[in-house]
């Protein structure tokens, strides 16, 4: 079965004739599909920390963004096969997102440059590393003085090293992120006297406003700020209120529990018309006095009683939190935005309580170092240039002309990994390791100090570039002589001597990930000076053009800035908020859409006065119907198999930045055209509403405090008709389970056994889909492309479904919705909720399958024997909840083309075509655990282990145990009175309990 | 995924077979192609060999007769993460040099084979041994598990008695279900699927 997708060069056929016709060889063959004989191959050495069979563990840290979490990087027989959050680490304790989950597959991505290239006219050769360490070498000392350095590294050694490189060589090094929050560092600057983005206590604040900031989907330090989000936000014994104001409801403001459409570039006068109800002392309070709640309503859509009663209950709660900046919302005038929310929060008395000044991510220099660069380069100053883990090419927009700008330049160097934009553009290609094949460190922030080490031989030929600086440092000679280092890793070593000096500390800072400081949470800062009357310039932002639209690019959550865009787990898990994949798409309001007769999935062209863009329209309920908004990171030109011809750059619609020193990404108006073409989206929502089914259950705050269950909430509410079965229903069920209480006596189902079960929190959970990366890591799940999820066979043993409630969507399907439960809001309300096999008691995909492949275990799990399934596919048809995937084609060959099959899991079978496959609880972690415990002869103690989605799970909503123990967290979880069953009328029992969401009263 | 596979026949059976190379058997020219996944490798043998024992013959005629029964080396000495991994581990060549730099052998024939090692150690090639035992890529066996139940020496319940035998060969066909089972029924220990199939 699962070894039928083999390549053979002689079938089994031939070689069993051959075999009969010689008389029989030295090999008795027997058994099923192992006709054939392997090889045992030894280690020559082998190496102290690897046990075959038994995983190690690496601590490392994630360099996907900013914020610097910390890994722990599980590898098998040499390889890394998974990345996990390292319990330790303060900014993520454990927690990963999908985009570093998937830095996996940028380690073994196809796309990688092989070895060190060199341009030969329009294409590029492999040349040897000592070829292409002498060519740079006598390039840099042909430019000295007109060295010029573009690096996105976030703050470490090597990024010391590279500053000191380039001083020595003569030139200007520049840090620089596309997306790189400059409005918030620019505020705190004015507001704060501190030249560096704020960190955030979600956890603490009673009241969260948020003006665009997308926390949940990236923005600053996505796990931190998720953790503390559900826990202060989350259920347990009372939630704290989230209102969102912005013109696009992205995964963070679909988890607010209101959502004001305001004006695009007017939201600052929201934040100071609320600062201005709390009021302000002295000098500020003068300034502020301008800004009335009835002045700025007409100009923001928002009424003045709304505002005035969100600033008084943000001043009511002690201390709430208001955040603000976001590149989705990054217009001209993001500064002033960024500066009246601090204003905001520092009168309503929450600086140095939940907004920590100076603590958050350490950040580059800007757009602004960048434009200084892009000036000598095109004034034909810089004679060299060396591109270190950034692609402008891509990342800026067109009009900035930095391609232009490039060519001026004699010679290009690019470290990328990858051939992206600008390496494809560049002379001299250095591929740089993958950062989990090199030594590195990394400063995130104040206090913290993370580790990289190489967990595994490099995938290719490839140099560490810290390793390359030194080498062309000792050939060049000169002004380099000071540069002694024999390698990186003893450069950085030497760089630790201060923090680890003698070789116990270093090995201890290895194992931990890092050096953290006491606390590790980041300490307020002394009373920050907050200047008493800042410039309250509240001019609202200019667009560019005359269209009729505001444009408004967001970043992907997966793809982010464009860096994502070659890695299929990114790319096929759905974005949260529209449950699209594989392509880009253009977003207008439902509204918009319907007023012009454009369906989901007519192509439209989006003119701007500096370019045009075509993609598919997918009508979005929370869209202002003024705005048209279209994820970034899609529309590559070049970037590997993965990335490259994936619908539209929104970039293009984009004036050069000008002197805003950042890029205003919402600064441009749009005319929309028909184009009559189609293009249909590969979404993988069904119905977009629960059309009374039950399945993600809310109930009001008020009723959770009072501890009613989800059914006496509805039957309060006015809602009698709830009895879960009828009568006749009941007599079944008794006659059910009578049977089933013989069918427990026998074999292996007498013995007392564990029973696994689940319980997943929906008023904890965001919808971020670290979990459905984190199961398609664990199980070896075949990521199946946009054709196939076109057809609806994407294999995601996990998926995020998401329904809308009241309002009005796409569908036209009316206001009222699951129980009236949403009435009041004008616009639909989300409903996330993660939907795996339920591992159901009385599964209705047991009794059906001929071959008993299907079949429920002694300890609770529903069994999927894939070796037994002859794939009629009975049991898909008979699920209830369409949790179980049929593999229809040889995905085991095409989903992980070389080297990408090195990421599988060797404990999980890679199945082949024709087999049921589903969620299994991740049994392999269970069996693992078992047989640990039994060779340590000990029970197995909760916690010890959990499934993969729980492991990854950044608001800690899943929870995994045995619910046969009363003490495990999983049984005292379900216990709680919000806990239900997804259709359990239908008496599957199953062992997910999910606990129901929490709604905050809507107030007008 | 990628393991590599091979084909042992025995020098006789070679002539039988090159007249059907013409359907489908690899020739020499072909292997020496890329690597093509699975692609199959044919060795041939010399004339003065073990062909007459059972069980495939081993690039290096290493006599567990000797070793584990003249000598009585425990299992583990060997195989040392048996007890501790699902993968019983297979000695690294530094594991045979540890005695190996030292013990050239008593006979003529026995010098020839260490000297093969020695080679293989100056060469840094490891050797690549011919699998005897092996399962489907569907089941999982945890040899720790059964060392703990069964103790240290229980090996030989399904690898045979090796100390007995100058070259490996397979006594009972553990790639066969019913052979767990027998065993699983007896001892009144799980018969799950999902114990082993996963």
């Amino acid at each position: 079965m699962s070894d039928e997708g083999q390549t053979q060069t002689l079938d089994r056929r031939k070689f069993l004739t051959v075999l009969g016709v010689t008389g029989g060889g030295a090999v008795a063959l027997s058994g099923c599909s192992t006709s054939r004989v392997e090889k045992l191959v030894p280690y020559l050495v082998q190496s102290e920390d690897q046990v075959p069979g038994v995983p190690t563990w690496y601590a490392s840290t994630c360099t996907e963004c900013a914020a610097g979490c910390g890994l722990h990087v599980k590898t098998r027989e040499g390889r890394a096969i998974k990345l996990e959050g390292n319990p330790e680490h303060p900014v993520n304790r454990g927690k990963l997102c999908s985009r570093g989950q998937a830095s996996l597959q940028g380690l073994y991505n196809p796309g990688r440059i092989k070895s060190p290239m060199l341009r030969n006219g329009d294409a590029f050769t492999a040349i040897s590393w000592d070829d292409a360490i002498a060519r740079l070498a006598a390039e840099v000392t042909k430019a000295a003085g007109r060295i010029g350095v573009l690096s996105g590294a976030g703050p470490g050694t090597f990024s010391d090293l590279l500053a000191d490189w380039t001083a020595a060589a003569g030139g200007t090094a520049v840090r620089w992120e596309p997306i790189g929050h400059e409005p918030i560092r620019a505020a705190s600057r004015s507001v704060f006297g501190v030249d560096a983005v704020p960190a955030h206590d979600f956890g603490a604040a009673r009241y969260i406003v948020s003006f665009g900031a997308d926390f949940l989907d990236g923005w600053l330090s996505p796990m931190e700020d998720q953790r503390g989000f559900a826990t202060s936000h989350g259920f347990d014994g009372d939630s704290a209120r989230f209102v969102a104001f912005s013109p696009r409801r992205d995964l963070t403001g679909l988890n607010a529990d209101e959502w004001h459409p305001v004006a695009p570039g007017s939201e600052a006068l929201v934040a100071l018309a609320m600062a201005n109800v709390i009021g302000g002392s002295g000098a500020m309070g003068g300034a502020l006095a301008a800004h009335t709640p009835e002045s700025v309503a007409a100009r923001t859509g928002v009424p003045a009683a709304t505002i005035e009663r969100v600033a008084r209950a943000f001043a009511a709660a002690q201390p709430s939190l208001a955040v603000a900046g976001g590149a989705g919302n990054q217009h001209r005038a993001a500064t002033e935005l960024a500066t009246a929310v601090n204003l905001l929060n520092q009168v309503a008395g929450n600086v140095g309580r939940t907004v920590l000044p100076g603590a958050g991510p350490a950040l580059g220099d800007g757009y602004e170092g960048l434009a200084r660069l892009m000036t000598a380069m095109d004034g034909g100053q810089i004679g060299l240039l060396l591109v270190h883990e950034a692609n402008p090419v891509y990342a800026l927009p067109k009009a900035a002309g930095f391609r232009e700008k490039l060519a001026k330049v004699p010679f290009k160097v690019c470290t990328s990994l990858y051939l992206d934009e600008t390496a494809a553009a560049c002379d001299l290609l250095l591929p740089n390791h993958h950062p989990l094949e090199r030594w590195d460190d990394a400063r995130p922030r104040a206090g913290v100090t993370g580790l990289m080490q190489p967990v595994m031989e490099p995938v290719f030929q490839t140099r560490a570039t810290g390793d390359v600086l030194l080498q062309v440092a000792q050939k060049a000679g000169g002004a380099f002589a000071r540069f002694t280092a024999p390698t990186y890793e003893a450069h950085l070593r030497e760089a630790w001597r201060a923090t680890a000096a003698d070789d116990a500390a270093w090995i201890a800072a290895l194992a931990r990930g890092g050096v953290y400081a006491a606390g590790a949470a980041p300490a307020a800062p002394a009373a920050p000076a907050v200047s008493a009357a800042p410039a309250l310039s509240a001019a609202p932002a200019t667009f560019d053009g005359d269209g009729e639209f505001v444009f408004a690019p967001y970043p992907h959550p997966f793809l982010s800035d464009g860096r994502g865009a070659n890695r299929p787990w990114l790319l096929e898990n759905p974005d949260p908020v529209t449950k699209l994949t594989w392509h880009s798409w253009i977003e207008l309001s439902t509204a918009t859409a319907k007023r012009l007769d454009i369906r989901s999935g007519e192509i439209v062209r989006l003119r701007s006065p500096h370019g045009e863009i075509e993609g598919p329209v997918y009508p979005y309920p929370g869209l202002r119907d003024d705005v048209i908004a279209a994820p970034l990171g899609f529309g590559h030109t070049e970037y590997g198999q993965f990335a490259s011809g994936r619908g539209a750059n929104p970039l293009d619609l984009l004036g050069a930045p000008g002197t805003a020193g950042f890029i205003p990404y919402v600064s441009t108006r749009v005319r929309l055209e028909k184009t009559g073409r189609y293009r249909e989206p590969a979404t993988t929502e069904g119905n977009p509403r629960q059309l009374g089914r039950g399945i993600a259950e809310a109930m009001p705050l008020d009723a959770a405090r009072r501890g009613l269950t989800v059914r006496q909430a509805y039957v309060e509410a006015g809602h009698g008709k709830h009895e879960i079965n009828t009568e006749l229903e009941m007599e079944a069920i008794e006659g059910w389970r009578e049977a089933t209480v013989e069918s427990r006596k026998l074999g292996d189902y007498a013995v007392a056994q564990p029973a696994w079960g689940m319980a997943i929190d929906l008023s904890r959970c965001t919808g971020c889909s670290a979990c459905v990366t984190a199961c398609y890591a664990e199980n070896n799940i075949p990521t199946v492309g946009e054709e196939d999820v076109l057809r609806g066979r994407e294999m995601t043993w996990i998926r995020i479904e998401r329904y809308w409630e009241g309002g009005e969507d796409a569908a036209g399907h009316g206001a009222g919705g699951e129980h009236g439960a949403a009435a009041g809001h004008a616009h639909p309300e989300a409903r996330f909720i993660p939907m795996l096999c339920q591992h159901c008691e009385n599964a209705p995909c047991e009794p059906v399958c001929p071959v008993y492949a299907a079949y429920h275990t002694p300890d609770g799990l529903n069994g999927q024997v894939y070796n037994r399934c002859v794939g009629t596919r009975y049991c898909g048809n008979n699920c209830p909840y369409k949790v179980r995937y049929f593999n229809w084609y040889k995905y085991n060959e095409r989903a992980w083309p070389e080297p990408l099959h090195l990421q599988l899991n060797p404990d999980v079978t890679v199945r082949a075509r024709g087999v049921m496959e589903k969620c299994t609880f991740c049994v392999q972690r269970i069996r693992g655990a078992q047989h640990q415990a039994r060779i340590e002869n000990r029970p197995l103690a909760d916690g010890e282990f959990t499934t993969a989605c729980a492991q990854a799970c950044p608001a800690d909503a899943i929870v995994f145990g045995n619910m046969r123990d009363p003490d495990s967290r999983v049984a005292r979880i379900r216990a709680n009175p919000r806990g239900y069953h997804v259709l359990e009328d239908t008496n599957v029992r199953p062992a997910i309990t999910y606990l129901a969401k929490v709604l905050h009263p809507v107030e007008a | 995924m990628m393991r590599r596979v091979a084909l042992l026949v025995s020098a006789a059976a070679v002539a039988g077979i090159a007249g059907l190379m013409a359907f489908g058997a690899p020739t020499r020219a072909q292997q020496a192609g890329p690597a093509v996944a699975d692609s199959i490798a044919v060795t041939y043998l010399a004339a003065a060999d073990t062909a007459a024992l059972a069980g495939p013959r081993q690039p290096i005629f290493f006599r567990h007769d000797l070793h584990a029964g003249q000598f009585k080396m425990a299992c583990q000495y060997c195989h040392y993460s048996v007890d501790v991994s699902s993968e019983p581990g297979i000695p690294s060549l530094e594991t045979c040099m540890g005695c190996h730099l030292i013990v050239a052998g008593s006979d003529s024939g026995g010098r020839a084979e260490i000297r093969k090692l020695r080679e293989a150690w100056t060469q840094k090639q490891p050797v690549e041994w011919v699998r005897v035992h092996f399962l489907a890529r569907h089941v999982h066996f945890p040899h720790q598990r059964h060392i703990a139940a069964m103790g240290p020496n229980a090996c030989a319940t399904c690898h045979g008695d090796v100390t007995r035998m100058p070259q490996v060969y397979r006594v009972n066909n553990v790639n066969n279900m019913g052979w767990c089972i027998s065993c699983h029924v007896e001892r009144q220990v799980t018969r799950d699927c999902t114990a082993c199939h996963y």
